[in-house]
């Protein structure tokens, strides 16, 4: 309870969330409530600045811009649930692996990720694309990319974890009991890595929005007309247009900096030394 | 384990590195099956004799693993073959010609950002919780955290397209500074944030009230003695620094214009243009293991004990 009560006590991390939470709730009800349609060409409405009928305006095919973005920041969640789904997978799996056996394997293990990790995302996320498609960049290709990029720390966050449980009392107890190792992983010691996975969410979900955007701009993005909070930015960079990469870039930005806020929140919560 | 011993040792260890990245990318690409003269739509595929040509150069028909002998084989003596796609390419361009200007381009802002970085980070710290402190550490912040695509976008529309205060390209030195210091800017707002919470940290050890009870200047003790203890968690950050290097150059050289290996290797992705994308992996795997490794000796000097814990 008390970890609760520091979470909900820190008011930054409170604002952090409601903006989280505006922000989600806008991106996937209003496109059901928008009067229009987020791939709506109307070529007579090109490039309009904001207006009553258009609030954010309209892009270079005249489509509402207001309706894209939504649209837009669905298919980015998408992408960045997907992708967040096999980070965790792969980053829960192999970090209690390494942290469980120890020794030679852990040593070897980290080693591979330390190497991949010094290696910047974006290059791999982008090797990745090429092997997975071969003409069409698709939802679930970049999902995938995205997490072959971004799984390693993870596995290290929860490989610290896991090392740090191997030592209590209550899994030397569970051992000498005669529980196996793949008993010891589902009951004791995953469980209590719930909170290192939730700060890995936050750490990850940002890094993962920002990847979607940077292959996006670089025309390497979901294909048209599908929009993404990059592809929309991409849109302005393609014709020339400061006002889709501001809004995108805004869009961006605010889910950056919150979900940033949050994970600096949870670690204050979940890190007993640093909440006193 | 001795100094000179700790640097052969990290030095001799980027070629195993090199050489598991480069088969780790083969893998990756030749495993993904299809044949690389399936162009993608829009493209058209090259000539069968050409064709012919290619297969024989990479020995694409015989096992992969021979094949990737004869490329490290090639790679060694600096031979990275021709493009797939492109008829009057070979990776031999890219790699000799485009990717030392992205390293020029990193390399320029990476000199920006670590001294600038360092100074913002030491000036808000010593004025901590001050005006100048906060208003340093939300620029810094800020500069990390505006996407660099946007910045990029901006600077180089507005500087070099329409105000033309510079030129667009590789040739003026005003481009060349003027795109490195755009470059900077995130990784400038990354260091300053690090070095001040590094100094911060370190202003309450005893030291430094020593420093100070025996009558040093506050400015020698904080460029002299506290800095120097403060690096060490800088030169740590080697790598996220590095990644937001790389990562900018790809935005920044679109933006300004600048004939960088970066448009080469979007351009091999789109096309499936594999010796082209193998060939660029390879340069920036070189780059980034050894500037790492530089870092790591950076740090054993700075920190003897780094030494002991190996």
């Amino acid at each position: 309870m008390s970890r609760i009560r520091v979470l909900a006590g820190n008011r930054a991390v409170l604002v952090a969330m409601l903006v989280l939470a505006a922000l989600a709730a806008y991106c996937l009800a209003w496109p059901a409530l928008s009067p229009h349609d987020a791939n709506g060409v109307d070529l007579d409405r090109s490039r309009q600045g904001p207006s009553w009928e258009h609030p954010l305006g309209t892009d270079q095919l005249g489509r509402d811009l207001l309706a894209r973005l939504a649209a837009g920041g669905r298919t980015t969640f998408l992408i960045a649930g997907g992708a967040l789904a096999v980070i965790l997978a792969i980053g829960t799996l192999y970090g209690t692996l390494a942290g469980l056996a120890g020794g030679r394997v852990d040593d070897a293990l980290m080693r591979l990720v330390d190497g991949l990790l010094a290696i910047p995302r974006l290059p791999i996320a982008i090797v990745i694309l090429v092997v997975l498609s071969v003409h069409a960049q698709t939802i679930a290709a970049m999902a995938f990319a995205l997490s072959i990029a971004s799984w390693m720390l993870t596995a290290r966050l929860v490989r610290g974890e896991v090392r740090a449980l191997k030592q209590k009392q209550f899994v030397v107890a569970a051992r000498a009991s005669g529980a196996s190792w793949t008993r010891i992983a589902r009951r004791h010691v995953l469980p209590n890595t719930a909170g290192t996975i939730l700060i890995a969410v936050f750490l990850e979900l940002p890094a993962v929005i920002l990847g979607e955007a940077f292959l996006s701009v670089l025309g390497l993005g979901p294909n048209p007309p599908t929009a993404t909070w990059g592809n929309i930015a991409q849109g302005g960079l393609q014709f020339f247009r400061l006002w889709e990469m501001l809004l995108a870039t805004i869009a961006i930005t605010v889910f950056v900096l919150a979900a940033n806020v949050v994970a600096d929140g949870l670690h204050d919560a979940l890190d007993p030394r640093r909440a006193e | 384990m001795s100094l000179a011993g700790f640097v052969l040792r990290r030095l001799l260890w980027t070629i195993p590195l090199v050489l598991l990245v480069m088969l780790a990318t083969y893998a990756l690409l030749r495993g993904a099956g299809g044949s690389p003269f399936t162009p993608p739509e829009g493209y058209i595929g090259v000539p069968e004799t050409y064709e012919r040509f290619l297969r024989d150069f990479y020995h694409l028909d015989e096992p992969w693993l021979v094949e990737f002998g004869h490329y490290v084989k090639n790679v060694f003596t600096f031979d990275f073959g021709p493009s797939l796609v492109q008829r009057n390419l070979t990776v031999d361009d890219v790699v000799e010609g485009a990717a030392p200007i992205t390293l020029q381009l990193v390399l320029l802002a990476a000199a920006w950002s670590i001294p600038l970085g360092i100074a913002t980070g030491l000036v808000a710290a010593a004025n901590r919780n001050g005006v100048v402190d906060r208003l340093l550490t939300s620029t810094a912040t800020v500069l990390l955290v505006v996407p660099v695509f946007f910045v990029a976008y901006v600077a180089g529309r507005y500087v070099a397209r329409e105000w033309h205060l510079v030129e667009l390209g590789w040739e003026s030195w005003e481009t060349r500074l003027a795109a490195s210091l755009v470059l900077a800017l995130a990784p400038i707002g990354y260091v300053a944030r690090l070095v001040r919470a590094a100094v911060v940290e370190e202003l309450v050890e005893d030291y430094v009230r020593t420093a100070r009870a025996k009558g040093l200047t506050q400015s020698r003790i904080l460029w002299l003695h506290v800095l120097r203890n403060s690096l060490t968690p800088f030169l740590s950050a080697a790598v996220p620094l590095l990644a937001l290097l790389v990562t900018g150059a790809f935005f920044v050289e679109d933006a300004f214009g600048i004939p960088g290996a970066s448009s080469f290797y979007v351009e091999a992705a789109r096309t499936r243009d594999t010796p082209v994308l193998l060939g660029v992996t390879v340069v920036l795997a070189v780059f980034v293991i050894v500037a790492n490794a530089l870092a790591d000796i950076a740090l054993a000097l700075l920190d003897p004990r780094v030494l002991e814990r190996r």
